[in-house]
Formats: structure tokens, C-alpha cells, sequence
């Protein structure tokens, strides 16, 4: 809903509203998230903004009414000062249920009722429940006022005096009973220790010097489980290890408090700055938004509400030189910007330009492969012809070696495989592959197998 | 009202370097402030801050400002030295208009803000035309306007 229909709500609102829940005094510690950042209590009748900032429907109202410059139709949020038009009211179920779950002490304790309710039943409490309301007196002759606990089946009046007839004080009529039995300060009671007999009046001061009561030990509070009389209690706390030890467990326990109250302090010194950090952040934007319209000149009514706006968020004046600081602001950043576009298309270049290279060594490396293979089968070719050629020759040299074992070689012979050997050296070189002659019958695919038996 | 106990709750934690002198009324407290770090201009000095509420706060800002207390209270104290703060203790900062200021301020946030905007400062001086204002001023210090000219100090 838009800001006027927000007020006119909230107007129509406090009207049926009795109790202020935020004057309630609340009995336990509730998580800091659900405290409204105006009233400083947890949250009553929630409203969100448009940025998400909560606050109680009433406290907004108020901020609404002193903060919105004449009717306009928009309202710096109170946390992060951004423009907001639109106010919701829905906002999360489970928010409403922590802050209506807070426990706080009934508002007519000032009347005596002790009773601890959670916060969302404290108006039905105080409407139709509790004991301590004023009702008046069901007597219509009585013009006094009753608690509606006090006002019995019998609907009578209970302001009646009476007098007690031990000490003489005047006590109201539906309280006499309890007066006598219990209260009355002039009659004797027993001290249930000691036995000793002692005035009602006197029993409290009694009890507080009895020698019998049994009282725990001074180190109860760091867990001496010891209770015992009086008499023997001294005697106690001089053996006590507990209360020797307590010196130290009271410096250690002031120790804690005062890192507990410094870290307290850090987190709302953190907490201002990162406020402070919003409030550049949200000037930053707001004058790059000014310096892009200025730039393309956009309409001319949109740029002077954000000129509005932008000298609210510095909360400084109509001042020339301040507009000209965002400009120039919003100069920076888009050199900046450019810069870092720049950049950016010189590294893509060069990693390109890396790509390439990469390509290219890999075909010349791939070139280079090939030539060396093609060499490496060139020389092998060369190697196994040579080695059939040895293989010719060694044939006949082992021949006749197993042949002189028995007749002994003539040098002619031996000469003759010289020459055999001579003139072979040229013979297989332009005959490999062919048939070698009488002396060498085998085929050139044995070579291999031949070879590896070498 | 619930501006009472929001001022009741602040006694108690309050941060370093900022102390209570005074605030059984909440119309009108007092403050010592002391800067925290070895800033030149204000070593060793604690200065007094007067903050009085009207029925609207926090909606509405408090007036803030420093004061003078002579030495016979025991506890001289003066005015800072400051290009924001004239010498009657009345101090320009925007936070402190009705424009700057915001109901989510607290009379802790004033105060550390007001800590860092000496804490930051190293200019020995009074604003521009100390003199004329202090005579002539006679206005509340919230109707006062002031051009918030710079930020760096
Ligand atoms: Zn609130
Ligand atoms: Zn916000
Ligand atoms: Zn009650
Ligand atoms: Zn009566
Ligand atoms: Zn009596
Ligand atoms: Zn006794
Ligand atoms: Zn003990």
C-alpha cells in the first residue's frame, strides 16, 4: 500500500489500541533481530519497507509524519535512507509469532499481579483474565473499586473495616481471616529451629540470628553444596575448598563480564561503520545514476527528484559543488570500468596469440617426427641389409670351420675366401632381396629371425 | 512512553571512552566523552556533551552540544578544538539536523559518531566565522542552518 493509505491505517488503528505493548517490561532476553531500531523494542504490528527494513507500524507512522517533506509521495527509509514509496504489511508469520511469544510481566503489577504472559495474549489478559483489574464494587452503595479477584460468588462489598483484637489495627473485612492466622504481628510463634518463642513481628529478625537455622556455606554460588547450622557454619568455611577458591572464581567471573561488555561495544562500532559503508555505497549509486542521466540527458523531472534525493543521502544542502563531486564520481568509475575492459580484451589477445603459438610448435614438432621416423626406417633398411650381408658372408666361413676340424685348411683356401669376401662386399649391395647364389639359399625375410639369433 | 525506557536501556552498556554524568531526567543528560586514540589535538582531554530531549524523541534529533565547566567543579572542562564546533560548544554536524538525522540513532551512536569526527580531524581551528555566530546566534540549536560545506573533517 502506498504511504497515505499506510497513515490513514495506522490512525484508524491506535484508536482501538489499549495497552502499549512497548511500555510492557519484558522478563527474558529476546533475540536482538526482532528489535524495532526506533522504539528499541521487539517489533508491534510489524510493517516491511521496500528495502526489507522493518519497523513497529506505529514507530513508521510517526517517522513517516515528521520525515516526509510535504506530501510527497516517497520517505527515506529511517536505517539505510533509501526512498521508499510502498509500505507492507505482510510480513513473515514466524516474525510476528517470536515477537507475540516474548514473555512479559502483566502491565497491573503496579496492583500486585505477578503473573508472566507472552506478549500476544497481554491485552486478553488484562481485559478478561486478570485478577488485579478494577472492577467496582458490586455494592452499589460503595463507590470504591474492587479487583476483580476479590469480588466473590456472593458479590459482596469487601470494604467494610474490622478491627483486630490483638493489635488493635483496622483490617478489611475479606482480609481479617488471613490477618489473624497468619499476618498479625502480636502473636507467638515458635521459631522452628531453636524452639525458642518469639513474637510474629520479631520471627524475621529471629531467624536471621538463629543459631539452629541451617544456612548454606558463603561458596553456595560457586556450587558448595554444604548447608548447615549457623554455629557450625564458620567452622565450615574455614576447611572449605570452595571458599578459598573464591577470590578467584570472582576475578575470573569479572574477567568474562568485561570481554563480554568489549566485545558488545566492537560489535556496535562494527556496526556503525558497516552503517557508514551503506550510506557511501548508496551515495556512490545514486551518483553514478545522476552522472548516466546527465549524460544522456534523460527527463528532465526524474533527474531532479534524484538530485533531490542524492543531496538527502549526503544530507547536505543544495549545494553546486557537491553535484559536480558525483559527476565527477561517476567519471571515475567509468574510466575505471573502461580501464578494466581494456584489460580485459588484452588478455583474451593474449591468450589467443598463446593458442596459436601452441599450434604452431606442435605442427613443427609433429614435421620434425616425421623426418626422424622416416630417417630411423631408412637406417634400419640400411642395418638389416648390411647384416644379411654379413650373415653371406659368415655362412661359408663357418662352413669350412666345421670342415677343418678334420682336415687341416690350406692357406689357398683361406685365400680364396678372401677374395670370395672381396668381391662380395659390392655383390649384395645391388642385389638385396634377389636370390644370392648357390652359396646363400635363403630367403631375405629370414634375415630377421637369423638377425636376433646374432 | 517507550522513549524513556529506550534511554533507561542505554545505561546500561555503555561504550569505551563515553561515560554518564548525568541523566536522572530524561530531558536532560550529560556526557564525558575522551578520543581513543593518540590524536595530538585532544590527548588526555575529556569533553562534556549536553543532550536534551524533546517529548518526540527519538523521532525528532536531541540537541546536542558541548560544554564548558569551570575549574571550581573539579572537572574543568572545554571545547574541543574543531572546524565544526564554534566555541560555544554548538557543533555542525548533519547527523544532528532535522534533515541528517535518522529515529534509528541512539545517544550511543551520537556519541561514537561524534568521537570519530575528532578522532579524524587535525585542524586546529574554529569554522569560518566563529565570532559573528556566537555573538549574534540566539536561535535553538535544531532552527539553526547550517551548509554542511565539507565532508573530510
Ligand atoms: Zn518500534
Ligand atoms: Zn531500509
Ligand atoms: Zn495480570
Ligand atoms: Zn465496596
Ligand atoms: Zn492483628
Ligand atoms: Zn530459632
Ligand atoms: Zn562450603
Amino acid at each position: 500500500m502506498n504511504l497515505q493509505d499506510f497513515l490513514a491505517m495506522e490512525e484508524s488503528r491506535e484508536r482501538d489500541e489499549l495497552i502499549d505493548l512497548r511500555s510492557l517490561d519484558l522478563v527474558s532476553e529476546y533475540d536482538s533481530h526482532l528489535m524495532c531500531p526506533i522504539c528499541h523494542c521487539p517489533f508491534v504490528e510489524p510493517v516491511r519497507l521496500q528495502c526489507d527494513h522493518v519497523f513497529c507500524g506505529s514507530c513508521l507512522s510517526s517517522a513517516i509524519n515528521s520525515f516526509r517533506s510535504a506530501d510527497s509521495d516517497e520517505f527515506p527509509c529511517p536505517s539505510c535512507r533509501n526512498p521508499t514509496q510502498k509500505v507492507s504489511a505482510s510480513v513473515p508469520r514466524l516474525l510476528i509469532n517470536m515477537c507475540d511469544e516474548i514473555r512479559v510481566l502483566c502491565p497491573l503489577i503496579t496492583e500486585g499481579c505477578q503473573e508472566i504472559i507472552p506478549r500476544g495474549h497481554v491485552q486478553s489478559h488484562v481485559e478478561k483474565y486478570c485478577g488485579y483489574r478494577l472492577l467496582p464494587c458490586p455494592d452499589n452503595s460503595c463507590d470504591q473499586m474492587t479487583r476483580s479477584k476479590d469480588v466473590g460468588m456472593d458479590q459482596k462489598c469487601i470494604h467494610k473495616v474490622r478491627r483486630c483484637a490483638h493489635c488493635k489495627e483496622n483490617v478489611l473485612e475479606h482480609e481479617y481471616e488471613e490477618h489473624e492466622k497468619e499476618l498479625c504481628p502480636v502473636l507467638e510463634v515458635t521459631c522452628a529451629d531453636c524452639e525458642t518463642v518469639v513474637t510474629r513481628g520479631a520471627l524475621q529478625e529471629h531467624i536471621e540470628s538463629c543459631p539452629e537455622v541451617a544456612i548454606p556455606c558463603a561458596a553456595s554460588k560457586y556450587a558448595c553444596p554444604v548447608k548447615i547450622r549457623r554455629a557450625d557454619i564458620a567452622a565450615h568455611e574455614q576447611s572449605c575448598p570452595i571458599v578459598a577458591m573464591g577470590p578467584y572464581f570472582e576475578t575470573q567471573n569479572a574477567r568474562l563480564k568485561s570481554l563480554e561488555s568489549s566485545m558488545r561495544h566492537l560489535q556496535q562500532r562494527n556496526e556503525i561503520f558497516e552503517d557508514g559503508l551503506a550510506n557511501i555505497r548508496s551515495t556512490l549509486f545514486e551518483s553514478t545514476r545522476l552522472g548516466a542521466n546527465s549524460h544522456s540527458g534523460g527527463q528532465p523531472p526524474q533527474s531532479d527528484r534524484e538530485q533531490q534525493s542524492s543531496a538527502r543521502v549526503d544530507a547536505h544542502t543544495d549545494d553546486p559543488a557537491d553535484l559536480a563531486a558525483g559527476v565527477f564520481s561517476s567519471n571515475a568509475t567509468t574510466y575505471l570500468l573502461s580501464l578494466h575492459e581494456s584489460l580485459r580484451e588484452e588478455v583474451s589477445q593474449l591468450s589467443h596469440a598463446i593458442t596459436d603459438l601452441d599450434a604452431r610448435a606442435s605442427m613443427a614438432i609433429m614435421n620434425e617426427c616425421m623426418r626422424i621416423k622416416e630417417d630411423i626406417a631408412h637406417t634400419n633398411a640400411a642395418v638389416n641389409s648390411v647384416r644379411m650381408q654379413v650373415q653371406w658372408l659368415m655362412n661359408p666361413r663357418l662352413h669350412q670351420g666345421t670342415r677343418g676340424g678334420a682336415v687341416r685348411p690350406s692357406s689357398t683356401e683361406s685365400e680364396g675366401t678372401r677374395t670370395n669376401m672381396a668381391s662380395s662386399v659390392a655383390g649384395p649391395s645391388h642385389a638385396t632381396g634377389q636370390s644370392l647364389g648357390p652359396l646363400r639359399p635363403r630367403r631375405p625375410s629370414d634375415s630377421g629371425r637369423e638377425g636376433t639369433k646374432l | 512512553m517507550f522513549a524513556t525506557k529506550r534511554l533507561s536501556k542505554m545505561q546500561e552498556h555503555v561504550p569505551p571512552g563515553i561515560a554518564i554524568v548525568k541523566c536522572d531526567n530524561l530531558e536532560e543528560w550529560q556526557m564525558d566523552i575522551k578520543i581513543l586514540d593518540q590524536n595530538p589535538l585532544y590527548l588526555d582531554q575529556t569533553y562534556r556533551l549536553k543532550f536534551t530531549f524533546s517529548n518526540k524523541y527519538p523521532i525528532e534529533p536531541p540537541e546536542v552540544q558541548f560544554i564548558q565547566c569551570p575549574d571550581s567543579t573539579g572537572t574543568p572542562r572545554t571545547i574541543p578544538m574543531h572546524p565544526h564546533i564554534y566555541s560555544n560548544g554548538i557543533i555542525c554536524l548533519d547527523l544532528l539536523g532535522s534533515a541528517g538525522w535518522s529515529p534509528v540513532q541512539t545517544v550511543e551512536s551520537v556519541c561514537m559518531s561524534l568521537q570519530s569526527m575528532l578522532t579524524a580531524n587535525n585542524r586546529n581551528e574554529r569554522p569560518p566565522g566563529d565570532q559573528e555566530f556566537i555573538a549574534t546566534n540566539r536561535r535553538r540549536i535544531r532552527d539553526i542552518n547550517f551548509v554542511y560545506e565539507d565532508d573530510n573533517v
